[in-house]
């Protein structure tokens, strides 16, 4: 039996010239140790990190090595962070709405340096302030969700990864600002 | 509450990437898949050859190759085959398979598809297989749902 | 290869323990590998000249996941330092090319990658060609079963002797301690097993890894300074064909010949092969297209059927080949690497030592 071209042939007039494909890749990352432990503290209302003994740089979330002195950081180098410290850099993003994305308003992103010992928390929600008062050099407190609402699904090992689901951002304290001069060198 | 976790107790977290492709086609891929959209098959000549699927370029001198492009099969034979017993979501089909370089006839090389013989013990190397065509066809690869045996299952 | 090319030697290298799945991140378990080969190797970090790094940030599910990788290489003050999207072996290949400028004599070279968190059969597919093969989902261990299925109608290999390859290399790799899969397995009981792709059975194919491999580049004078029996790199090329299946004879390894004969392996006997062969049917075809005889002892390691840190295997089995030579005593060895499906492009380097 010879085979039949299709029957059902569709011919159209135009020319095929593009061809759309959706990809879609799932990861399912283990924590590492040194995040497995800064999520219980974040469960806790609590900031940790590890501080390296040479050059006493703060990392915020541990990450279990200095990158700098390159030498391996665990436990031992653990400390406490204080949870309010000032605005350094901000953005405001003005949300363009591509596959994905989430927001509709405008949204702030902000960089805080937070009190001695020190540390540095990135991409930051500046919350109980319209975003075109946000300032470098403003004095910020973080905000918790209650002990009971906490969860740290989204706290992994990458970079930047979403704290929101127990430290929901930073609010003004009302306090004076903070001259840029002392923190310039520390702006990210 | 402190956490009493049990240390080897591993933490897991998931992120998906997803972005949604949008490719132009050129002189060559284009006229292919539109001819699958319109139930044909095409090959490109090269030199003494007929490439399927067609390439842009002559893959020894590395010429182009241009339109136009040449009719082929719809019938074929299968050249090497690969049973998959347990379909990936990504799969053209939801049950065993198989994957296999067919050789259109009029073509001198194969292209990749699959092949829905229903169990391992109908395939072979050699044996002639034609498309099954969707109904509805947008000019994609998978217009071709996938290849059956001719005549029917052995 | 040009008598005018500067010699260099490794005279460095460290593994990570391949494992199914690390709890540590890339970098983490990469920061002692690195470690490691600096201290194997004498030469203090800040002295490295180049640093060449292969990984792909597909397989971290990451974008620039490889300059995350350089805090394991301690980047500051600033280095030099390149990226392949492909396995070490690659950026192996890149230092080599940079040390045959005069003004730098030592190279560090690593490879490194997660395979456990993604789905590698998801991941691959979207690495061939967009209109004819990623909207069928064609996955490795199939193109691979396509292969395989040619050799065996070529009449080229049995499925006993791939078991017989499964069973060799797990047993060699009991004495590999960054080997993942190893132990003592029936050639019969492997048979008895079903196919997971048809002709390929579990053990024909190569265990899922986490894993990392570190090596370090030095020219003569270096090398001779710091190392007492450094490995010389007395041949290297890598050749890709097409890619598209149907355009390859898949029963033979062309661009393996051409990168052998470019390589020089020809040229005296080679007394140890580490080839990536990620499937057992892969070997025979490797070891024709290189000429190896009988004599050649191939993947002594286990090689990637034992551990397949994707992105790390390839170097992995230069660091063996050289370790063949720097600690076994050894004279000529080789090590070969692989991208692509069905051994589309292929990278060989061939070791000497000091006679």
């Amino acid at each position: 039996m010879t085979a039949a071209k299709s029957d059902t042939a569709v011919t159209g007039d135009e020319p095929v010239t593009m061809m759309e494909y959706f990809m879609s890749l799932t990861y399912t990352d283990v924590v590492s140790p040194p995040v497995v432990r800064f999520r219980e503290a974040l469960m806790e209302g609590r900031l940790i990190a590890q501080q390296c003994p040479k050059c006493h740089l703060v990392y915020v979330p541990p990450k279990g090595y200095c990158p700098i002195d390159t030498i391996e950081l665990d436990e031992r180098n653990e400390i406490q962070l204080a949870d309010r410290g000032v605005v350094t850099n901000y953005t405001i993003v003005t949300p363009v709405q591509y596959y994905g994305q989430k927001e509709t308003e405008p949204f702030v992103r902000a960089s805080i340096l937070l009190d001695p010992p020190g540390g540095m928390l990135i991409l930051q929600d500046i919350l109980d302030i319209p975003t075109d008062e946000v300032r470098a050099g403003m004095r910020v407190e973080a905000v918790w969700a209650k002990p009971g609402e906490r969860n740290v699904d989204e706290v992994g090992n990458r970079s930047g990864s979403a704290l929101e689901g127990s430290l929901r951002g930073f609010r003004p304290t009302g306090e004076p600002d903070v001259p840029a001069d002392s923190f310039s060198d520390k702006v990210w | 509450m402190c956490s009493t976790r049990a240390v080897t107790e591993l933490q897991a977290t998931t992120h998906t990437i997803e972005f949604p492709y949008t490719r132009t086609l050129g002189p060559v891929i284009g006229p292919f898949l539109t001819g699958l959209r319109d139930g044909r098959i095409l090959g490109i000549r090269c030199r003494d050859r007929v490439l399927v699927p067609p390439q842009e370029y002559d893959p020894e001198t590395g010429d182009a190759l241009e339109p136009p492009l040449v009719e082929v099969g719809p019938a074929g034979t299968v050249e090497t085959w690969a049973w998959v017993s347990e379909p990936t979501r990504k799969h053209p089909l939801d049950r065993p398979f198989a994957f296999a370089l067919v050789k259109l006839d009029g073509a001198d090389t194969a292209m990749v598809h699959a092949v829905d013989a229903g169990s391992i013990d109908a395939m072979r190397t050699g044996m002639r297989v034609t498309p099954r065509w969707r109904a509805e066809r947008k000019g994609r690869i998978d217009d071709i749902e996938c290849f059956v045996p001719e005549g029917g299952a052995a | 290869m040009a008598s005018s090319l500067k010699d260099v030697a490794i005279i460095g290298y460290a593994q990570a323990r391949n494992e199914r799945q690390a709890q540590q991140t890339e970098v983490q378990f990469l920061f002692p590998v690195i470690n490691e080969a600096l201290e194997m190797s004498k030469i203090p970090r800040r002295e490295i000249g180049f640093t060449c790094a292969g990984s792909c940030d597909y397989l971290s599910g990451q974008t620039f996941a490889f300059v995350m990788n350089l805090e394991a290489v301690g980047a500051w003050p600033p280095i030099t330092e390149s990226h392949v999207e492909m396995d070490g072996a690659w950026a192996l290949y890149e230092a080599w090319v940079r040390l045959q400028h005069e003004d730098i004599d030592t190279a560090l070279v690593f490879g490194s990658g997660k395979s456990s968190p993604g789905v590698p059969a998801e991941i691959y597919p979207l690495q061939t060609d967009p209109y004819t093969l990623t909207p069928l989902g064609v996955d490795p261990v199939s193109f691979a079963a396509l292969q395989a299925r040619a050799l065996l109608d070529a009449g080229k290999v049995t499925e006993r002797q791939m078991a017989e390859i499964a069973a060799r290399s797990r047993r060699d790799a009991m004495k590999n301690p960054y080997a993942q899969v190893t132990g003592e397995f029936d050639v019969d009981e492997l048979l008895a097993q079903p196919y997971v792709t048809a002709p390929l059975r579990k053990h024909d194919l190569p265990p899922i890894s986490d894993g990392a491999c570190a090596v370090v580049l030095a020219t003569a004078d270096k090398a001779r300074e710091v190392c007492e029996r450094p490995a010389w790199i007395r041949g290297i090329d890598h050749r890709i064909e097409a890619h598209q299946p149907g355009l390859r004879d898949l029963t033979v390894s062309t661009s393996t010949r051409l990168a052998a004969e470019g390589a020089g392996v020809g040229d005296r006997p080679v007394e140890v092969a580490e080839l990536s062969a990620t499937f057992t049917h892969q070997e025979p075809i490797l070891r024709e297209a290189l000429g190896l005889g009988d004599d050649v002892a191939v993947n002594p390691s286990g090689g990637a059927l034992a551990a397949n840190p994707v992105m790390a295997v390839g170097l992995a089995r230069i660091a063996e080949a050289a370790k063949q030579i720097v600690e076994g005593g050894r004279s000529r060895t080789l090590g070969h690497a692989t991208s692509g499906m069905c051994l589309q492009q292929n990278l060989v380097c061939v070791l000497e030592g000091d006679s």
